[in-house]
């Protein structure tokens, strides 16, 4: 008990005293999450609107298979981007495996769906009225497309933040792209494995307890993101 | 100016939803700057022919025009659309605070702030809402969401002004303030469209009516060849109950 109860003296003791090596690997970390994310909102807030306000043929089919994807395993995204990015593969010649970019091509599949879905369910539960009302207001297009995204603005931000979570603490994609480099492609989820493995558990809890606040903060700004919808 | 001219025309208009028919009227008119209203029972199609005169709806089969000039279908008529405004049954107010929905049509102008200001002072003192202009759209009644949307239609001074059963859903009061307050914010030059069930507009306000039935125009002349106690008698406003 007194092992585990050190631990946690000692993993508080890292993170105040700001641990150059956990800094690193936290700033690795959310750099990597927030890339990401930047990168998937753009294809996914653009596509969800089109899914949503378009009718084509394979909608339906479309639908199913982006809904499907909500699961997708992060080990089946990673040795998918693996077979792409390894020196065999079609990108080989870029050389990303075991690089950052590498590592956020993968996490900008895992959360495409997420965040085309959640955004795509959004702009569904917007009244139909928005945009006639936009319409007879003497909107054009581009002004049409902003209102859409100001009344939707709570919903993709949630969306948004939730890609940013999903991202933030998946280790598949992390471990297998990126290789656990120390100082490079270190994560906090790749750390968190390779230190419990070591005996540095502190160090593991450490990342843990940082891990954990993030995602509880993220958590936070999301419900009152969603309150703010309710009474603004 | 020339009283009496058509301002809005279609022809050989059918609109269909499925294998629906909506609408199949062969002709009907807008005069300019008169009362035009549009009565029918419910689903004879008053809305969807409002949709299409305000370039709201553009996908329909058949001609538009507008001062004689025909409309394709596939221009977005913007400029021709900021001359116009519309009056929803039921309308959206954008998240936000009142005084920004009536400023709405005005940004989306690109005019300049003073004079957006200044208009959203003018036009909330005349329909009587200047306490609610810093007040969320979501703390508003029925009556007043509807005030919003009259100040929000009336703020571009619009050359037509569509009216989409406005008062359907309101109180006794918020019926009386509209019936009482409306051809007051009407500016001569303003060509009215209004859909309605109330008889007490009509009779108030209408220079001309077409009856639609089953999505054709039965009739269009001018209100005062109308009469309204051969409508029915005992009859309170709904058109609908006559028909």
């Amino acid at each position: 008990m007194n092992y585990y109860m050190d631990a946690f003296g000692e993993a508080w003791n890292l993170i105040i005293t700001m641990d150059q090596e956990l800094l690193k690997v936290v700033s690795t970390s959310l750099r990597l999450s927030t890339s990401s994310t930047i990168i998937a909102s753009l294809i996914s807030i653009p596509a969800a609107v089109i899914i949503s306000r378009t009718e084509f043929a394979a909608k339906k089919v479309f639908n199913v298979i982006l809904n499907a994807l909500l699961s997708l395993p992060t080990v089946v995204v990673g040795i998918t981007v693996y077979s792409l990015i390894s020196r065999r593969g079609v990108l080989g010649e870029y050389d990303m495996l075991f690089t950052l970019p590498g590592i956020i091509a993968g996490q900008v599949i895992l959360i495409i769906p997420l965040l085309t879905a959640l955004v795509r369910n959004t702009i569904f539960s917007i009244d139909e009225k928005m945009y006639k009302t936009a319409k007879s207001m003497g909107a054009n297009k581009k002004q049409q497309f902003k209102l859409l995204l100001m009344e939707a603005r709570y919903g993709i931000i949630g969306a948004v933040i939730a890609g940013f979570g999903r991202v933030l603490g998946e280790i598949g994609i992390s471990m297998m792209l990126g290789g656990n480099i120390k100082g490079v492609t270190r994560t906090i989820t790749t750390a968190m494995a390779l230190e419990t493995n070591k005996g540095r558990f502190a160090f593991a809890l450490a990342l843990g307890f940082i891990l954990l606040i993030l995602s509880f903060s993220i958590n936070f700004i999301v419900y009152f993101l969603q309150e703010g919808e309710q009474y603004e | 100016m020339n009283r009496g001219n058509k301002i809005l025309k279609v022809k050989r208009l059918k609109k269909k939803i499925g294998e629906k028919e909506i609408l199949n009227i062969e002709q009907y008119s807008v005069i300019k700057d008169k009362f035009n209203f549009i009565i029918g029972a419910n689903g004879s199609g008053k809305t969807t022919l409002l949709n299409i005169l305000s370039l709201v709806d553009r996908d329909f089969e058949g001609e538009v025009y507008y001062k004689g000039k025909l409309l394709s279908k596939n221009g977005e008529y913007l400029n021709l659309r900021r001359k116009f405004s519309v009056i929803w049954q039921d309308p959206y107010l954008y998240r936000g605070d009142v005084y920004n929905n009536i400023a709405l049509p005005l940004k989306l102008r690109k005019i300049n702030k003073k004079e957006i200001h200044k208009n959203v002072k003018e036009i909330a003192e005349k329909i009587e809402i200047t306490e609610l202009l810093n007040q969320s759209v979501h703390t508003l009644s029925g009556g007043e969401k509807q005030k919003v949307s009259i100040a929000r239609a009336l703020i571009t001074e619009p050359e037509v002004l569509f009216v989409d059963e406005a008062t359907t859903s309101l109180d006794e009061d918020s019926i009386q303030f509209f019936n009482s307050h409306f051809a007051d914010l009407v500016t001569d030059d303003m060509t009215v469209i209004m859909v309605t069930h109330d008889r007490r507009q009509m009779e108030l306000l209408a220079d001309r009516i077409a009856f639609l039935k089953k999505g054709r125009v039965v009739t269009s002349k001018p209100a005062k060849n109308y009469d309204f106690d051969d409508l029915g008698e005992g009859i309170r406003g709904r058109v609908e109950e006559i028909v």
